[in-house]
């Protein structure tokens, strides 16, 4: 019983770990029809950037800082300068991304090496917390699963209760005539990019003092973080919700029951899923 | 027409010609450009022809070269019956695989991308029937009836024989009117279906079989390479096919081996001077895309009729 709520908290720690990625890449979908396979890389790029901040100067705040603003940047140029010419092709877009993936994940490995690198925890973040029924688990899970609601929350708020957010959602469901009616989707499509790419950056600080940071996560997550846009529907940000519960809970009870088939734990459902809803839950036909 | 029978008459004779010219190091990276233009054919076939963009098919690829390698080491099953053993089992992966066509544009890239991950995943963590990092090892040289394929250059020319064959029947196949209502698909899809073709049968078809081609390069593979580790399954295997054809020109028979050679060839030289290649491959790919969209096929034919930069 024990293990099964162990794993129950486990998957939602992941979960939390794929929303932050999978909510910016289901959003600049949503709205300008980009797939940008960089995401991976820019969670990788932004974990080492992280970690070489945490180690001079030992703050995990500033790591986070950092490793975020400075993918906000590369995610901006990378954007304004390889994507948008590109236009509206999904293959050229996939395998531009993909081609700026490969570029991010040869300089990590030139400049950290390949090693599997860990984030030190600051001490406020270390040790377990004992809760109710008796059960101890570490800190840092916790707080990610909290920094995840907390996230969700203020995506949600944005989102539905403010101005930029009904902006965005419109521009979601009709961007011509969100453009005709005098809003400039293309500098909205800034603001939300920088969102997005603020997003994976915090993720990859947060990973990496969660999972390791090694050459080859960037696919590792993305490939999850995909799953759960696959799953709870491309342009939804409640799917985005839904799909991270989804995948985080079957990664960890397949990792836990069947270890040589977790793979397969979590995609057969999605394969199945798909038979019967082609855009998954929340989705529309793009 | 006759300069296209001369065309093939040459080429034909040229690479024949290979094994008596080349030295050993050129003959093995050509066999393995042959090889790998027809795994890149095959995706090909989806995207040049039927406008579907798959990043799966190292999929098929990898499970035919793992399904030859193990039923030669482990159970001792000679060539001939591993083989079809192995076009069997990749094609039945198509098969299932294929239900993928229900599906379109980024769904579609994205479903095709989640399956290869399942395969990659299977041969990567299920260690104790696949090998798991390690792979499977010292796969025996094929052996034809009583005749040992061991030299470079025999294999050569059996890789040879058989992409001819291949390259014949795919010819027939593009051409054929099922060839032809895939095409019709591609540019528009609403219309072949108030035609009254079913759409999901032939994309379906065409991906089955586009598995069979895949699952084919994989045994040449596996019988080239003599082992097969999780790589063979991976990601970028299945992208680089995707890359090739089109930096060769898709929707061509001649592209995806040039592209084949241009990747492979350029790869060989770069990584003996400088460590990180797959850089210089992501480099490639963003140049690709923003650059030459259609591909060396694409430059020749806008030059030829003579209006540059509209291409094809």
């Amino acid at each position: 019983m024990t293990a099964i709520i162990l794993q129950a908290i486990n998957g939602l720690s992941l979960a939390a770990l794929l929303f932050l990625l999978a909510s910016g890449f289901t959003v600049t979908f949503g709205l300008m029809r980009v797939v940008n396979m960089a995401y991976g890389a820019y969670y990788l790029l932004g974990g080492y950037i992280g970690l070489s901040v945490m180690r001079t100067t030992g703050s995990f705040e500033l790591a986070m800082l950092v490793g975020s603003v400075a993918i906000v940047i590369l995610g901006f140029f990378v954007d304004r300068f390889l994507i948008r010419p590109i236009g509206s092709n999904h293959l050229a877009q996939v395998l531009l991304t993909v081609g700026v993936a490969f570029f991010i994940g040869e300089v990590c490995l030139a400049i950290w090496g390949g090693d599997s690198l860990k984030i030190q925890l600051p001490s406020y973040l270390r040790g377990s917390v004992e809760l109710p029924g008796g059960i101890y688990y570490p800190k840092l899970r916790i707080a990610l699963i909290a920094f995840g609601i907390l996230t969700a929350t203020s995506l949600w708020l944005l989102y539905h209760k403010t101005q930029i957010g009904a902006v965005v959602r419109a521009g979601v469901d009709d961007r011509e005539m969100v453009n005709a009616i005098g809003i400039n989707v293309d500098r909205l499509f800034v603001l939300v990019s920088a969102v997005a790419s603020f997003l994976a950056g915090i993720a990859g600080v947060v990973g990496g003092a969660f999972l390791t940071l090694n050459p080859g996560a960037e696919w590792d997550i993305l490939v999850l973080a995909l799953v759960v846009v696959i799953v709870g529907g491309l342009g939804s940000l409640e799917g985005a919700v839904l799909g991270s519960i989804v995948v985080g809970l079957l990664d960890a009870y397949g990792r836990w029951l069947a270890p040589d088939f977790s793979y397969f734990v979590l995609f057969g459902p999605m394969a199945i899923l798909l038979l019967f809803r082609p855009t998954g839950i929340f989705g529309k036909e793009h | 027409m006759n300069y296209r029978v001369v065309g093939i008459v040459v080429l034909a004779a040229l690479l024949a010609a290979v094994p008596s010219v080349a030295s050993e190091y050129w003959l093995v990276l050509f066999t393995q450009i042959l090889i790998f233009g027809l795994l890149a054919l095959s995706a090909d076939l989806l995207l040049g022809h039927a406008g579907l963009f798959s990043l799966c098919h190292a999929a098929f690829f990898a499970v035919s070269a793992y399904t030859v390698a193990i039923l030669q080491t482990r159970y001792g099953v000679s060539t001939i019956p591993a083989s079809l053993a192995g076009l069997c089992m990749g094609t039945l992966l198509a098969a299932v695989f294929a239900s993928a066509v229900r599906t379109r544009g980024v769904y579609f890239i994205l479903i095709t991308l989640a399956f290869g991950y399942i395969v990659w995943g299977v041969a990567y963590r299920w260690a104790s029937f696949t090998g798991g990092d390690n792979g499977v090892t010292n796969v025996p040289a094929p052996a034809l009836g009583g005749l040992q394929v061991v030299s470079k250059a025999h294999y050569y020319y059996f890789v040879l024989a058989v992409l001819a064959i291949c390259l014949a029947s795919y010819r027939i196949l593009t051409t054929s009117p099922f060839g032809l209502a895939l095409r019709g698909i591609k540019s528009s899809e609403s219309r072949m279906r108030s035609l009254g073709y079913r759409v999901g049968a032939h994309l379906y078809v065409a991906f089955v079989i586009s598995g069979f081609y895949a699952s084919l390069a994989g045994v040449l593979y596996i019988y080239y390479n003599r082992f097969v580790n999780p790589v063979a399954a991976s990601f970028p295997i299945s992208v680089e096919a995707i890359l090739m054809a089109i930096i060769g020109g898709t929707g061509t028979m001649l592209g995806p081996f040039i592209g084949s050679g241009i990747i492979l060839i350029l790869r060989n030289w770069v990584s003996g001077f400088f460590h990180y290649y797959t850089a210089v491959l992501g480099l490639i790919f963003i140049a690709t895309v923003l650059w030459a969209p259609n591909g060396v096929m694409g430059l020749i034919r806008s030059w030829r009729s003579g209006n540059r930069g509209e291409g094809a």
